[in-house]
């Protein structure tokens, strides 16, 4: 054996410091942590829902809300999960989740093609625009806390591991929104809610491996 | 012969709490297996350096290795990942390098593992196109041109197939 090789050896077992293993409960307690902080942010500066507030929430907006919640969890232990490599893991439930989510974009998009179809062109309300802002913002806290914990470990695709933030990210932020959100329409919550989480999405895709290569 | 997996999963377990002999046992453990496993596809010269660069990030990245599970899929992907970043920067001073199939017989078990885990197994997720042309240029170090005339594709194609082969190969590090 070279004795470069003993050499260098010995210089990283010199360099040795305890470390704590990176344990997915705990990256889930943080992930849960940031989805916290966000939802109680959103609901103190800008109020709950007249309807969430007096204990009768709308269905569909309910229900979306469900979603973008289930859809959260599932990228979140998806992407906090990368973080601990090994070959022969698969990761593939989040994708499930995220095309359940995407009925709701698909079916908006349905109606808007339908009705145009129809010679009765739709007007996108523009007020989803604060839903898209305050969503993208919020969902910056869990985009923080997972990019943290993903670079602690060692993540065998930065590029999957961006885009999982990214979608991670925006559906935390706009479950927040959900809860402030007055508007119960589809076409309002497929499409600027549903933006949402796909802008994020491809932000984490685009902007993160760098920040995410070991 | 290397250790098994469940004393490197404990000696793994001890490093990440400090223990210095366990680690270096484990390194040296790790190291031997490194160097098998990049036998069939990296050049003699080249197997060195990137045996250390996946030993550093070994101990970079200890805190991503969970005890409870086996260290060598671990090792594996670690090692799959320094192997495609170092393809992405091979230089052509590779090109008289050759490759020998000079493989340590190895166990039936221990053999049955490494074939699982290989980087033969992660070329065979790649259509044959992108397979050769990343073979012929970045591994066996022929240029671009010779490849073609190897392969029959045309100089761009042959780019092409390395760039999308190894977007693929990046993307396919953890597939058994």
């Amino acid at each position: 054996m070279p004795d470069s090789s003993d050499a260098f050896i010995d210089s990283l077992v010199a360099d040795l410091k305890p470390v704590a293993p990176l344990r997915q409960g705990s990256g889930m307690a943080l992930a849960l942590a940031a989805l916290l902080i966000g939802s109680v942010t959103v609901a103190a500066m800008l109020g709950l829902r007249r309807d969430l507030a007096a204990g009768h929430p709308a269905p569909l907006a309910l229900t979306a809300a469900g979603v973008f919640l289930v859809l959260a969890l599932a990228s979140s232990w998806a992407a906090i999960d990368m973080a601990r490599p090994a070959v022969g893991t698969r990761r593939e439930g989040w994708g499930w989740t995220a095309l359940m989510a995407a009925v709701l974009p698909g079916s908006a998009l349905v109606l808007i093609a339908s009705n145009y179809l129809a010679g009765q062109p739709i007007d996108l309300d523009r007020s989803g625009l604060g839903c898209f802002a305050v969503g993208s913002a919020v969902g910056l806290i869990t985009a923080t806390v997972l990019v943290v914990w993903l670079r602690r470990g060692a993540p065998s695709s930065p590029a999957r591991a961006g885009l999982l933030t990214g979608v991670a990210s925006g559906s935390a932020g706009i479950f927040a929104v959900s809860l402030w959100c007055p508007h119960d329409g589809l076409l309002h919550i497929g499409i600027w809610h549903g933006a949402t989480i796909i802008a994020m999405g491809v932000l984490g895709r685009l902007i993160l491996p760098r920040v995410l290569a070991w | 012969m290397i250790a098994d997996d469940a004393t490197l999963s404990r000696l793994a377990g001890l490093a990440q709490r400090g223990d210095r002999q366990a680690y270096a046992t484990m390194l040296t453990a790790c190291r031997s297996w490194l160097l098998r496993y990049y036998r069939r596809k990296v050049p003699p010269d080249q197997i060195e350096d990137l045996m250390q660069d996946t030993l550093l990030s070994v101990h970079r990245k200890l805190a991503s290795y969970d005890p409870a599970r086996p260290l060598i899929p671990w090792l594996a992907a670690i090692a799959r990942y320094r192997f495609v970043d170092h393809l992405r920067i091979a230089y052509r001073d590779a090109a008289d390098a050759t490759l020998e199939d000079n493989t340590a017989v190895v166990e039936d078990e221990e053999q049955a593992v490494i074939a699982r885990l290989s980087l033969d197994r992660l070329f065979e997720a790649l259509p044959q196109a992108q397979s050769q042309a990343i073979e012929l240029v970045k591994i066996e170090g022929l240029s671009i041109s010779e490849a073609s005339a190897s392969t029959g594709q045309s100089e761009s194609l042959v780019k092409v197939n390395i760039h999308r082969g190894l977007k693929r190969l990046a993307s396919l590090i953890e597939r058994a």
